[in-house]
């Protein structure tokens, strides 16, 4: 019915060309080059080149190339990305990525990150990349402004392309002073900082002695909008990417493609300032054993395949980490239930799992879905964990437990 | 130490029924251990969800009746500063982290903060009165189990972390003695302002999390020296900053 029906008369029409001083001529062979649709084509040359997985080694020469759509892990996909793009970025020397820089940029992104113990957390690339969004939403030109309270690592290659330092901040109040006066200074087109702990608290401070709304708990960015959900999540709003946003966990995607330079700001001579209101502050860190398995972010957790328990406990404490344990295990009484990982036990947050003779059961994996680095040691090459993990090793538990144990003592853990 | 907890106007996220949050629970236990009778302020058209909190350990319940949909903070601020002006000023302000069934910013202890020039302090899970009279020592949850242990000068605003301890059980008898006092709250009719375009919610997915060595890439070994292999999983873990042993 909704079929367009053929009009051969039309199509005669389209297809007879009339030039000038001759008879019209009928071209039934003529094709009309459709508009382009501005999307870009595949190039499966440069598709092919990035799934090259290696060569054999023995044997002769053959280029072995992995095809399977399987999720990539974050070094694949770089590379796959540089692969795909960095091939029309100009090379400043072969071999070497091309660097981005952006050296008078039309308006500046702050991007408020908290790497914990100078490192970028997952949560924080996912800050500069959405950042970096904005900073290239329209006509691009702006600046990613990565502000930092101490040294960080690998801000360029997060999507970076200027660090402010804050250093010396005891309190939330001093930080978000702090990045008050930088806001004031700099007149950034947005600020994004991350839904969580310390930055949802300044957030706020800032919100609240700037003066301006805050558009909290950021659930879906583009370049065009930014949505929230409001009413206990019944309802939601969407506006254009406002001034001051706090962006949720696994909401944006960190940048991946080509680096930014992380070129450090000097800032005016930051005032030493205090908060009259706070006599003293003390870091107590956590304890990872008393941790609940859903809390930690560092789970080491024992299967079947493990018969030395007194070893693993030794192990989880030395390793400054949460024991957690298969169902076998829970169900023979060797753990208990509250550290049964997986669908009937805990479903973990955690970065990191390492799982010691474990098989990987569907129900066992679904408990883990949520980590990001997975180790496994178990001595079947087969086992489903062996085939998530991200370091795998076919090894015997009962071998490899003592000697990280004396591994551990030997760097005086 | 005189505490009062603020209470929300908290729906429900199925029904949409007025209820009291679980956060201000907690936060009433928390207020429970510092003081003999912890008081309730809610700002909101009646007491139909809030009152839940006199059986979870409130003495008394402030209402100040302002219209449904009416911006709570001049009330809030309003009521406070005639509090602390008072004969029997509140050493402490106790609030949850955002509102539930509303625009849920989470910004309203900020702006009660400035608007009272009070010091505020975030995601509190135990408190103690400090060493020195006039001050208390709050324990911030901070990622990782870890905790910040911060002495702050009273009067001050602390709002409740969900990892401090459960809310004390409910008991109805105790709702019912629980004294409400209702006032009228002075006309300002600033609506809060929802942003045109407000629509039903779309859940959208997360990023999702994975790595792996699927297609048996460089990460697989296959039968390493014990030795190699321990030594394999540390770096690992330091490479991807997970744990770094023996350097701090
Ligand atoms: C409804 C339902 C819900 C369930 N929920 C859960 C749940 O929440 N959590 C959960 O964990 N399970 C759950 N299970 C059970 C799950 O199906 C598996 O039975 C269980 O996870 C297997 O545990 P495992 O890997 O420790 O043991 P096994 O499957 O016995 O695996 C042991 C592994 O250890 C390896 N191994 C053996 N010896 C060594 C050695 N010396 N060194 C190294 N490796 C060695 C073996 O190769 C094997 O891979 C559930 C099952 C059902 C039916």
């Amino acid at each position: 019915m909704s079929r367009l029906r053929k009009d051969p008369r039309a199509e005669r029409a389209t297809k007879t060309v009339a030039e000038a001083g001759r008879r019209p001529r009928l071209d039934l062979g003529r094709r009309e080059a459709s508009p382009a649709s501005g999307r870009p084509r595949r190039d499966p040359w440069r598709e092919w080149a990035a799934s090259l997985a290696g060569e054999t080694v023995t044997g002769p020469e053959r280029k072995r190339y992995d095809r399977s759509q399987r999720q990539m892990n974050r070094a694949d996909a770089a590379r796959f990305a540089k692969e795909r793009q960095s091939l029309d970025a100009t090379d400043i020397s072969p071999g070497q990525p091309a660097l981005r820089v952006v050296e008078a940029p039309a308006f500046a992104v702050f991007a408020v990150v908290e790497a914990a113990g100078g490192r970028l957390s997952r949560f924080d690339r996912q800050v500069l990349g959405a950042a970096r969004l904005l900073a290239d939403a329209g006509d691009g030109g702006g600046a990613v402004v990565a502000i930092v309270p101490e040294s960080v690592e690998a801000l360029g290659e997060a999507g970076a392309d200027r660090v402010l330092a804050l250093p010396g901040a005891a309190t939330p109040a001093i930080r978000a002073s702090m990045l008050r006066s930088a806001v004031e200074e700099h007149g950034p087109r947005h600020v994004i900082l991350a839904e969580e702990g310390d930055s949802a608290d300044i957030a706020r401070r800032l919100a609240a002695c700037l003066g301006e709304p805050l558009f909290a708990d950021v659930e879906h960015l583009t370049a065009r909008q930014a949505v929230r959900a409001i009413r206990g999540g019944r309802a939601e709003i969407g506006l254009a990417p406002p001034r001051l946003m706090t962006i949720g966990e696994d909401r944006a995607k960190p940048h991946e493609a080509v680096p930014c330079e992380a070129r450090p700001l000097e800032d005016a001579a930051a005032a030493r300032l205090d908060d009259p209101a706070i006599l003293s502050v003390e870091i107590i860190p956590g304890d990872p054993a008393k941790l609940a398995l859903s809390e930690t972010d560092f789970v080491v957790s024992a299967g079947n395949g493990v018969n030395d328990f007194a070893a693993f406990r030794d192990l989880a404490a030395v390793m400054k980490a949460t024991p957690g344990a298969s169902r076998v295990v829970c169900d023979a009484g060797l753990m208990p239930r509250q550290a049964q990982v997986g669908a009937s036990g805990t479903v973990l947050a955690a970065d990191c799992y390492l799982a010691l003779g474990i098989s990987g059961a569907p129900q066992h994996l679904q408990g883990i879905a949520g980590c990001e680095h997975v180790i496994a040691v178990n001595t079947d090459l087969h086992a489903a964990m062996i085939e998530r993990a991200g370091l795998a090793i076919v090894q015997d538990a009962q071998l490899v437990m003592p000697a990280l144990l004396k591994l551990l003592q030997e760097r005086g853990a | 130490m005189k505490t009062i907890v603020l209470l929300s106007d908290a729906r429900n996220p199925v029904s949409g029924r007025a209820q009291l949050s679980r956060l201000e629970a907690q936060a009433i236990g928390l207020a429970a251990d510092l003081d003999e009778t912890p008081q309730g302020l809610h700002v909101g058209p009646g007491e139909e969800g809030v009152a839940a909190g006199l059986g979870h350990g409130l003495r008394g319940l402030d209402v100040v009746e302002a219209p449904e949909g009416e911006d709570p903070l001049p009330a809030l601020a309003a009521f406070l500063k005639d509090a602390l002006s008072g004969d029997a000023p509140p050493a402490l302000v106790l609030c949850g982290r955002r509102g539930e069934g509303g625009l849920e910013t989470g910004l309203v202890p900020y702006l009660l903060a400035e608007a009272l020039g009070l010091p505020i302090l975030a995601d509190a899970v135990a408190m103690r009165p400090g060493e020195a009279p006039g001050t208390l020592v709050v324990d911030q949850a901070m990622a990782k189990g870890a905790r910040r242990r911060i002495t702050a000068r009273l009067p001050a605003i602390v709002t409740v972390h969900p990892l401090s301890s459960p809310p004390q059980p409910f008991a109805f008898g105790r709702m019912r003695r629980g004294d409400i006092r209702r006032h009228a709250a002075a006309v300002c009719e600033v609506p809060v302002d929802v942003g045109a375009g407000e629509r039903p919610h779309r859940a959208r997915p997360k990023l999702m999390r994975t790595a792996g060595t699927a297609s048996g890439g460089a990460n697989l070994h296959v039968g390493p020296e014990p030795e190699e292999a321990a030594r394999l999983i540390l770096a690992y873990l330091e490479e991807n900053g997970i744990r770094g042993y023996g350097r701090g």
